[in-house]
């Protein structure tokens, strides 16, 4: 395995390799740092592009752009108090409060570093552990397959913000989606309306578009100017470059252990499915205040908090490509995606994958590891420059959205109708996000549906009608209790402290 | 029971319903499948019955709960925008609209005079949002239009050699 992994990091080397590593980087730093962008969309984009990449490239690319997404979010937190994606909110309580103090170049710089220990400490791991656990996960039988998926299923619809009644509607929508086309075990058109186009099913593609970016693009056009994000950024004065280069006093003070820690908690929550950059950013924060010799700072302008929670949602990238790499379990939006890059060139995500194809992902695995340098060298080298990409005119920004999403769903689909499809499934997505529901179990649902009925179906023909059989093996019972253990932890447990 | 909802609850309402519908019609394919277990299989119908049946039980406990939420008493007027009169609504039935007609235009015209439009009408769109100024608006949509135009046409026929359909007319 070792000399595969310096065969990932050699073919890095290749020029074009080295480009697409480099511009996926940059694509994911422009995504991320633009509020109302994020690098899922980015990579949603991307998609259609990865039709004429090799598989590696489309990789190396994706592992790019979800990397420097991750750190990139929290720029305009720690700037304008605007978290740039959901991952960053928690950053931007302290990363603001230093940019009031005048130490906003400190903060940024710190952020970086803080991101690069997350991200090599969670691709260290990941290399650490691929192979082991998908030789585990060659163990699964089709019932346990099945509870693994609701695992996944499950968990992401209960950590959606808001009511779970709502989410689970959500994800049951995109479980409904999945169904249209041909049915997955006999040849047989279901929901097709007597339409050969509805026969050939809702592509995932198409879906990802309208679900992200065509739905970006509506909810922007009813936002005013003077209220969207990118507005607020206009006005920010560029810090000088130097400016970043965090300190070594203040790199003691916040200890490359407390980062470490932090790490290891991202990669363990990326790990779980539904766990997300979110939530280990939130984790680790709560962590580092519970042991900080200061933790009065905390919330204040605190060097300490702000790099727990960069440290931690860096790390979950390589935690999260873990359960979709070993088992096939995407843990969030933007492995849900890389699930489908890896789809679209013929790769099925599982325990096999490793054992097969170990040499197509491993120079993601480098690229990764690269990244998470680039991310330290890129504040240095662009720190300036972030705050100014924030600054593109909207209008261009959402025309060149609208037009590469439409025309990509065209160019991967050569097909009109998934352009409609596309198209539809965005206005749903914006009357979903309107009404409170969550958009990203209604992906899960899409994505993972088929394989959902597919394991649900063959368990009950296996055991010939009797559903004792998710619980007769132990590990679909294991997993089984897991799921119920998570909806107790996640839901049913805050519920009740609440409520007390 | 409220007898008055505010606008958000109505909302909630409009899309339970909506939805609501959807599933109706979704049911009907349902209906026209063999059962479940017909064949001693769980079969093509098994899991679109399932969530038929899920959704109609999740959407009429939102239902429920909206109804039975009191109607808030003063809801805090939504910013509008300076230069286009109800922005909450227009510009996202705009935006729809312009990409609908980008899907019919580049069916029958082609990528390059659909795209030019789509893109202008876009970004000029956005633009007079902002500034109000028409002439400028219009301008920033063109050249916007003619770059995104050809960017895509660089990166998609020249870049990647994918298929698009050009010029139509």
């Amino acid at each position: 395995m070792t000399a595969q992994i310096v065969d990932g990091f050699l073919m890095l080397l290749h020029p074009v390799t080295f480009l697409y590593l480099i511009g996926g980087f940059l694509l994911g730093l422009l995504f991320g740092a633009i509020p109302g962008l994020t690098a899922t969309l980015a990579i949603a984009l991307l998609l259609p592009f990865t039709f004429s990449m090799e598989v590696s490239d489309a990789l190396v690319m994706v592992a790019g752009i979800y990397m420097a997404g991750l750190y990139a979010g929290s720029i305009t937190g720690i700037t304008l108090n605007i978290p740039g994606a959901p991952s960053g909110a928690i950053t931007t309580v302290d990363g603001h409060a230093l940019m009031k103090r005048g130490e906003g170049a400190q903060a940024l710089g710190m952020s970086a570093f803080a991101s690069a220990i997350g991200g090599l400490t969670g691709v260290i791991i990941l290399i650490a552990l691929a192979k082991p656990v998908s030789s585990v996960a060659l163990l699964f039988q089709t019932p346990d397959k099945f509870s693994l998926v609701l695992l996944a299923i499950v968990t992401v619809t209960i950590v959606s913000q808001g009511s779970l009644l709502k989410s689970t509607t959500a994800m049951a929508i995109g479980l409904m989606i999945a169904t249209v086309g041909i049915d997955p075990m006999l040849p047989e058109g279901r929901f097709d309306f007597g339409s050969y186009n509805l026969i050939e099913g809702v592509n995932l593609l198409p879906a990802v578009i309208g679900l992200f970016a065509v739905c970006e693009l509506i909810a922007q056009a009813g936002m005013p100017a003077r209220l969207s994000q990118a507005q607020a950024v206009a006005d920010l004065p560029a810090p000088r470059r130097r400016d970043f280069l965090p300190s070594r006093a203040r790199i003691r003070e916040v200890g490359l252990f407390a980062m470490l820690r932090s790490s290891v908690l991202g990669v363990l929550i990326g790990m779980l499915p539904g766990g997300g950059a979110s939530m280990a950013s939130f984790i680790a924060y709560a962590e580092a205040k519970r042991s900080a010799k200061k933790p009065e700072e905390f919330g204040k302008g605190s060097y300490e908090g702000l790099s727990a929670s960069e440290a931690a949602n860096n790390g979950v990238c390589g935690g999260a490509i873990i359960p979709l790499l070993t088992m096939g379990i995407p843990g969030d939006a933007v492995t849900a995606i890389i699930f489908g890059v890896l789809l679209l060139h013929g790769l099925v995500p599982g325990p096999t994958l490793l054992s097969d194809n170990f040499m197509v992902v491993s120079p993601m695995f480098a690229a990764l590891f690269v990244a998470s340098i680039l991310i330290f060298v890129s504040v240095l080298l662009f720190g300036p420059v972030y705050l100014r990409l924030s600054r593109i005119n909207r209008g261009v920004l959402y025309a060149f959205i609208g037009m590469i999403s439409m025309v990509g769903v065209y160019a991967s689909t050569f097909s009109i109708f998934q352009m409609w499809v596309a198209l539809a499934i965005g206005v749903l997505a914006m009357l979903l996000r309107v009404c409170g529901y969550p958009v990203v179990p209604a992906l899960m649902g899409v994505i993972l549906g088929p394989y959902f009925e597919e394991f649900l179906r063959r368990s009950l023909i296996v055991s010939k009608g009797d559903p004792s059989i998710f619980v007769t093996s132990p590990i679909s019972l294991a997993l089984l209790l897991l799921t119920l253990g998570f909806i107790w932890m996640l839901r049913i447990g805050p519920a009740r402290k609440a409520g007390a | 029971m409220s007898t008055s909802a505010s606008p958000r609850s109505t909302r909630q309402i409009l899309f339970a319903l909506l939805l609501l519908a959807g599933n109706t019609v979704y049911a009907s394919q349902v209906l026209q499948m063999s059962r479940p277990f017909a064949t001693g299989e769980p079969g093509p119908s098994f899991l679109p019955a399932l969530l038929c049946v899920f959704v109609y039980v999740a959407v009429l406990c939102i239902l429920g709960t909206e109804l039975r939420k009191p109607a808030a008493a003063a809801l805090a007027a939504a910013e509008g925008s300076e230069h286009v009169p109800q922005v909450g609504w227009l510009g996202p039935v705009l935006a729809i609209a312009l990409t609908a007609s980008f899907v019919i235009g580049f069916l029958y015209v082609g990528y390059l005079p659909a795209a030019f439009a789509y893109t202008a009408l876009i970004a000029g769109y956005f633009n007079y949002e902002e500034s109000g100024h028409f002439r400028r608006a219009a301008l920033i949509g063109v050249v916007t239009g003619l770059c995104v135009t050809l960017f895509g046409w660089l990166f998609f026929v020249q870049l990647f050699d994918l298929y698009l359909p050009l010029w139509e007319i």
